[in-house]
């Protein structure tokens, strides 16, 4: 393909590019309308000094890794069994996992209304059994975040590792069975370790979506759980302050590029030792 | 369910491990059970959204499919997804011919611009998108949604056909030409039965992308134009009645007949799961 009819095929894709991401992203970030970038760093400043926005960020942070430990918890068990099994079920099982990826985000988190709510189910339980007189208040907290979010990114985690796990030869394992590991001694000496290259990138991803995510603090976490996102949302939306919204949306982009980073430095050195 | 799971770790060698097995329950529970809950209480005949259901009926059903809001909403999402997704591949397609089989340098660098807004988050870009082309150009809604999208589906269009893009062989292609084919009919006749997978694909994971969109639409909103996750999720914060149970039922129906297609045409684990089984 000659050199003229190559760019022709690219322009329309980078012009658009261009117009619908890259400078709007670019102008928001740097030069939002009526601020200097300086009073956006000024506003960081002000933000990374601030008792309350600093418990916001600290807060986004920490849901962040919690989840990130649990889909990695819950999901590599998941994607070992499914990746090695030959049993017809494990397809299904796949299929169920896979299939949430699909379904949207809102209707995967309202049933946390129904499970947690004041008139929920395990208020329902707890007061049934007795164990409390007045259902205690699970939805607006961070353990409600934590569960929404983990039924929101396990799918990722578990179709990330499972790619893994597929990739480690199963006469690897065997031949560590025959050498005398017990089973547990075969996953973690060699299943978790061939694989751990899968489950940076699983945790990578994980961490990524759970610090950005929007619908599950909104619904599950209320004004009195705020995170970096429905703080971004009410500095663009309700109280309209550019310098803020572009200060909050830079600690945000920041977080997820230096944890993308640190993952591929992880994952190049995990490579060639 | 653990019998399901113990019986599937039966014939494989290391996950017999009750540990193993139960934490691989405890994720399915967290995973599926919501979803079960939504669907049951979306039944009932009662007006709070609570479990269990106070008596079965159809009728927030019948008021979900009644109510103007979901019902445009509904349409103006799908009008959405389904611009955005052929736009994406309008132009990412030639994009991914480009790079696969042009002769230009710094492909890399090129593939990574074109993969960049799914890096950036969701949520930046709509601010981005929201201050510099809604309110500073006063592009009106639609438009702006539509670029956004189209953008947010470009590095999946790229991807995606980029992969059935590297397993075709260009000698095909050359052959046609050398038997005095043009250009045009040779990647009509050629390219494109090619990359008829990575197409579908591509196709299915842009629109469902496009149609569940929160993040990237939530500031993008107006009273004229507004996409049904958004209005589904400001309607909870007003009222707490099952009406959003049915109609996110009503999601979840449709959502596994998308599943059942990808199913039948590529291969669903292949496409939403990248997974080749």
């Amino acid at each position: 393909m000659r050199a003229r009819s190559t760019s022709l095929l690219l322009l329309p894709g980078l012009a658009f590019l261009l117009v619908g991401f890259l400078l709007p992203a670019a102008a928001m970030l740097f030069a939002p309308p009526g601020v200097t970038f300086l009073q956006v760093l000024e506003r960081m400043g002000a933000m990374l000094t601030d008792p309350y926005d600093l418990g916001i960020m600290w807060r986004t942070v920490r849901i962040g890794l919690v989840v990130t430990a649990l889909c990695v918890v819950l999901g590599f068990p998941i994607a070992s069994l499914l990746a090695r099994s030959q049993s017809r079920w494990a397809g299904v099982l796949l299929a169920l996992a896979i299939f949430p990826l699909l379904l949207s985000n809102v209707v995967r988190t309202f049933g946390w209304l129904v499970i947690l709510g004041s008139n929920g189910v395990i208020g329902q339980i707890l007061t049934g059994l007795g164990v409390v007189d007045d259902a205690p208040q699970l939805l607006y907290t961070e353990v409600a975040i934590v569960l929404g979010l983990v039924q929101l990114f396990l799918p990722l985690a578990i179709i990330t590792c499972y790619s893994a796990v597929a990739q480690v030869d199963p006469g690897l394992d065997e031949a560590a069975r025959g050498l005398g590991a017990s089973r547990t001694r075969a996953f973690w000496t060699v299943l978790v370790p061939l694989s751990l290259p899968g489950i940076v990138v699983a945790a990578t991803l994980v961490f990524a979506g759970s610090v950005t995510a929007y619908t599950t603090p909104y619904l599950l976490g209320g004004s009195s759980q705020r995170m970096l996102s429905t703080q971004l949302f009410s500095y663009a939306s309700v109280t309209v302050d550019w310098a803020a919204a572009s200060a909050t949306a830079i600690v945000m982009t920041v977080l997820v590029f230096l944890v993308s980073g640190l993952s591929s430095l992880v994952g190049r050195k995990g490579a060639t030792s | 369910m653990s019998q399901v799971l113990s019986q599937a770790g039966k014939r494989s060698l290391r996950l017999r491990h009750p540990v193993a097995g139960t934490l691989a329950v405890a994720g399915y529970v967290v995973m599926i059970v919501p979803i079960l809950f939504v669907v049951a209480t979306s039944f009932t005949a009662g007006s709070t959204l609570r479990f269990p259901p106070d008596g079965f009926s159809l009728r927030w059903f019948a008021e979900a499919a009644a109510y103007t809001p979901f019902v445009e909403a509904l349409v103006s999402s799908l009008q959405l997804a389904v611009l955005a997704t052929g736009l994406a591949l309008l132009l990412g397609v030639p994009v991914t011919l480009a790079i696969h089989r042009g002769r230009i340098p710094g492909k890399e660098l090129l593939e990574g611009l074109f993969l960049s807004p799914l890096v950036v988050p969701e949520l930046v870009v709509g601010l981005a998108l929201y201050q510099q082309l809604m309110i500073g150009l006063g592009l009106n809604n639609f438009s702006t949604l539509l670029l956004g999208h189209t953008a947010l589906l470009l590095p999946y269009a790229v991807r995606v056909t980029g992969a059935s893009l590297a397993l075709a062989d260009p000698a095909l292609e050359e052959a046609a030409r050398g038997l005095g084919a043009s250009p045009l009919r040779a990647f009509v006749t050629v390219t494109l039965p090619m990359l008829r997978p990575g197409l579908i694909s591509a196709g299915l994971l842009g629109f469902v992308t496009s149609f569940n969109n929160v993040p990237l639409s939530l500031l993008l909103q107006t009273r004229d134009f507004r996409t049904l996750p958004v209005t589904m999720l400001d309607y909870v914060q007003q009222s707490y009645d099952p009406m959003v149970a049915a109609a996110s039922t009503i999601v979840l129906a449709a959502t596994v007949v998308v599943a059942v297609v990808a199913e039948r045409t590529v291969g669903f684990a292949k496409i939403f799961g990248g997974i080749n089984r």
